[in-house]
């Protein structure tokens, strides 16, 4: 039987008006399509500064020269070329539920990722669980999509998380600022809202995309429960009905506030997700309007 | 109150079991269920998880005690309790009623069926209103009058509808019948209840055949003790003289004390032999005679009417008359021939000249000697030694000095025909046509030959009186062999028995070829029959006349004379007379259909209740999403 594949070709004609946005000025090389508050070799007039030697003289404003007997120099904006990092997690926490987490966010990476390559952004891929994983570097174009794809499909998820080293190993792997897309359940026992924050302040833009599946946020379980925890094996022996089910999503729906406030006070956005939305409904409806796209 | 479909141990088991293996499955249902979650921190955020000490304690009793009780109404409904005494609960009966020929005997005023008409009557109206009753006419078959019906009118014309019949009775094949109409067709099974006189072949009481069922009911039927009737007349000619017949006739002493009685056998009205039977009890014996006559009649055996069953007092047979063929005889030498057929039995030859030639002869034989007609004859004909020219069969050549040295044995017209060597001075040699049967031949060809077909032909290729043929056997055995094949009814030979309608086996004989063999009733329909060995077997339950044809035999069956049992069955361990009269009042009423109900209503309710569409619904409200989720989504 033909494997099913990750995303659908029509899917794909209509991720190709989308693009991805960020919000911060990045100092990059010309190519990227946001522009930057850096002066740079752009097409568009900034200011003027003070002719300083070693200044490129094609710059020098002539003109203002002739009539002044000084030196000036035109500055340019620039739309600097910026790195988008998607971090996948392949803990085994996304493979629970009925419908796997892990499939979903693998999509979801896919999608982001061919809409970059669109643009000719750079996109790097970037599996993580407790340790950061191999990376896949890519750009200049869709055609360079189907090795993405066939990185994104050979991922298995295996092993926890821990968010505070892979964002000590990241900031030393990447010491580039760009766009950083984290897509997870976030879901680490230690907590993640300070590593994401360590990641904000580095200068990196975060946009946070949350799944979960639905018996996640609801278990819809009842009576005696033998509980084993998918990344660690601990186990908990719990009585669950009505009153334990709505402390339950209490507590699920507390943690995932925490995590928008940690994405969207340093800059970044938050999406949250439950896989029993479409990939097309997530990438044009919470993903549009958060303006990660555009 | 009582159960229909179990007993009260059954219904306690099969409860007992069901309730065991829904509380298993119960106290499994609420067993503690494993699950893997993504991460225990929400679970372990629950304020004071209610771990429960006790697994298997009951967390909805009530549910349990409706599942219970739903099943304990189920279970009820399906061993259908009813209200009421067993006693008044409705059955199915099958009444066999005896119409073997015995019935119609007569016991003061009434015939036997008369009695047991009544007895029946009696049956059905000693039965509870709801009970439901077959009745089956036994005689040589089980014939249902009437499926399971309760109404009595319906029962009660069936009842007075039945009469004797002509076949004896076959008493196991009823039973066996009532037994699978029970199996089949019965809700209820009751009673298989025999009403009759019980008088069946002694060969089958003897050998313990009879096997009546546990539910068996018999209500005898009385009848005469002494009597004495026919058992067989049979009629057939004698080999040495075709005009006398030679006749066969038995009688038998049903009764327990010695009797003398006088037989006279008429012919068309005259008596042709008396006959004095001195006949001990139970015993059968025979006498024979002969007489001679050419004429066509009836001939009767008649038993002085004298006691109560006179069915087989009387047999009358039609004896056929003696078939003569008429033989033409075209020659101009008749005195050459005239030995010849004057030897023959059972033909009238008629000797002509040449000139007297009639083609317009459409019975009989024609024989044309040494001439050939203007026009073929349109009867069946014999040619001796035609013109060459002129004959039907094409001749070949003219051989002299002919030896005929070869007959076709296995064919009617050369049956026993062996002479060899046969000096002919002369003779044609035939070239026959495919079809034709050559009976003769010479070293040179064929010299006699046949063509069948309508009308037949055949061909001698010389004379035989002026050959060397004149003095041989074979010469009569030839034109008798010939007369025959042409003119077979003629020749068949008779025999005629009167016997009593049922199974009738014939012996046949040695040669009979069985692809030849038919057997057909008074109107000419056949028959169905089985040859087994030399026995030919078929059977007909209505009383007439039967022909088998074998060859050129005919046998002829007046089945017209009935033939009661030898003895009356007497069966032990078995109900005997009629019940006594069910208790008034309506009978015993179902209630499964309300258990039904109410188990499902339970059941029902317990699902909406406890059961999955609770869950379902609680999963369907789900939790509503909070504020924070609706802006993150």
């Amino acid at each position: 039987m033909k494997p099913q594949p990750l995303i659908d070709s029509a899917l794909l004609e209509k991720l190709e008006r989308l693009a991805i946005r960020w919000q911060k000025s990045f100092p990059g090389l010309v190519g990227g399509h946001n522009i930057s508050h850096f002066a740079g070799s752009g097409q568009e007039f900034l200011d003027h500064r003070q002719f300083h030697h070693g200044d490129d003289l094609r710059a020098v404003n002539w003109r203002a020269y002739l009539r002044l007997e000084k030196l000036f120099l035109k500055m340019f904006q620039v739309e600097p070329r910026i790195p988008v990092r998607i971090l996948l997690d392949c803990s085994n926490s996304m493979a629970t539920g009925a419908v796997s987490k892990f499939d979903y966010a693998r999509k979801l990476a896919a999608s982001l990722c061919y809409v970059g390559l669109v643009r000719l952004d750079t996109i790097g891929i970037q599996p993580f669980g407790e340790h950061l994983g191999d990376s896949f570097l890519c750009g200049g174009g869709r055609h360079r999509f189907i090795p993405a794809v066939n990185f994104i499909e050979n991922l298995k998820p295996a092993g926890r998380t821990s968010y505070l080293q892979i964002a000590r190993e990241f900031i030393s792997k990447y010491p580039q600022r760009g766009l950083l897309i984290v897509i997870s359940d976030f879901l680490d026992d230690a907590g993640c809202e300070r590593p994401l924050q360590y990641l904000s302040d580095f200068g990196h833009e975060l946009i946070l995309v949350q799944v979960w599946a639905n018996e996640d946020r609801e278990p819809d379980w009842e009576g005696q429960l033998d509980l084993t925890d998918a990344e660690t094996g601990a186990t908990l022996q719990i009585g669950f009905d009505d009153a334990a089910r709505r402390n339950y999503i209490d507590a699920f729906d507390a943690y995932a506030r925490d995590i928008q406030k940690v994405g969207l006070r340093n800059g970044g956005r938050y999406v949250g997700i439950s896989t029993a939305t479409s990939i097309e409904e997530a990438v044009f409806g919470p993903l549009v309007r958060s303006g990660g796209l555009e | 109150m009582f159960f229909l479909n179990l007993s009260l141990p059954e219904f306690l088991a099969v409860l007992g079991s069901l309730s065991s293996v829904v509380v298993a499955l119960y106290l499994l249902d609420r067993l503690r269920k494993h699950h893997t979650v993504p991460t225990l921190r929400f679970f372990a955020a629950i304020e004071k998880p209610p771990v429960l000490k006790h697994r298997r304690k009951l967390q909805q009793p009530w549910s349990l005690l409706l599942q219970l009780i739903s099943l304990l109404l189920l279970l009820l409904a399906i061993a259908q309790l009813r209200l009421g005494s067993p006693a008044r609960y409705s059955r199915d009966h099958v009444l066999i009623l005896d119409v073997s020929p015995w019935m119609a005997a007569r016991l003061g005023p009434n015939r036997l069926i008369d009695q047991a008409r009544l007895a029946a009557r009696n049956y059905v109206n000693a039965l509870p209103l709801a009970d439901r009753v077959m009745v089956l006419r036994a005689g040589v078959l089980a014939t249902p009058a009437l499926l399971f019906e309760s109404d009595r009118k319906k029962i009660q014309q069936a009842i007075n509808q039945t009469q004797p019949g002509a076949a004896s009775l076959n008493l196991q094949g009823a039973l066996d019948f009532a037994q699978q109409a029970q199996r089949v067709q019965a809700q209820r099974p009751g009673e298989i209840v025999f009403i009759g006189a019980a008088r069946i072949p002694s060969n089958e009481a003897e050998a313990g055949r009879l096997d009546p069922p546990s539910n068996f009911r018999f209500i005898p039927i009385a009848g005469p003790t002494e009597h004495v009737g026919l058992r067989k007349i049979s009629v057939h000619r004698a080999m040495d003289d075709p005009d006398t017949w030679e006749v066969f006739l038995a009688a038998k002493n049903y009764g327990a004390v010695p009797r003398s009685v006088p037989a006279v056998v008429n012919f068309g009205g005259a008596p042709v032999a008396t006959h004095r039977f001195d006949l001990k009890p139970g015993v059968e014996e025979s006498y024979s005679f002969r007489f001679k006559t050419r004429a066509a009649g009836w001939l009767e055996a008649r038993l002085p009417p004298q006691d109560s069953f006179r069915q087989d007092s009387r047999a009358v047979l039609e004896l056929p008359p003696r078939g003569i063929v008429p033989v033409t005889v075209y020659s101009s030498e008749p005195d050459l021939l005239r030995p010849v057929f004057n030897a023959i039995p059972g033909i009238q030859p008629n000797f002509l000249p040449p000139g007297k030639y009639d083609p317009k002869v459409r019975t009989g034989i024609v024989v044309l000697d040494n001439f050939a007609p203007p026009s073929l004859p349109a009867t069946d004909s014999i040619w001796l030694n035609p013109p060459a020219d002129k004959s039907p069969i094409p001749v070949r050549n003219i051989e002299a000095s002919v030896k005929l040295n070869q007959w076709l044995a296995d064919h009617p017209l050369g049956a026993g025909l062996r002479a060899r060597d046969i000096e002919i001075p002369s003779a044609e040699i035939f070239r026959p046509a495919p079809g034709d049967i050559t009976v003769a031949r010479a070293e040179a060809g064929p010299v006699i030959v046949a063509r069948p077909g309508t009308p037949k032909m055949v061909v001698l290729g010389f004379h035989p009186i002026r050959s060397g043929m004149k003095y041989q056997l074979t010469t009569p055995l030839l034109f008798a062999n010939i007369v025959r094949w042409m003119a077979p009814d003629a020749f068949r030979s008779w025999e005629l028995t009167a016997g009593a309608a049922g199974t009738v086996d014939v012996e046949l004989e040695p040669e009979t070829d069985p692809n030849n063999v038919r057997v057909q009733t008074e109107d000419g329909a056949s028959l169905p029959f089985t040859i087994e060995g030399k026995t030919l077997r078929f059977f007909t339950a209505d009383p007439g006349i039967v022909r088998v044809l074998a060859g050129d035999r005919e046998l002829v069956y007046s089945l017209t004379l009935p033939q009661p049992g030898d003895t009356v069955w007497q069966p032990s361990h078995v109900k005997v007379g009629l019940p006594g009269r069910a208790p008034a009042g309506p009978a015993s009423r179902d209630i499964w259909q309300w258990l039904a109900i109410a188990g499902a209503i339970g059941l029902f309710a317990d699902w909406i209740l406890y059961g999955r569409i609770d869950q379902r619904i609680r999963a369907a409200k789900g939790a509503p999403p909070s504020e924070f989720l609706r802006k993150a989504s």
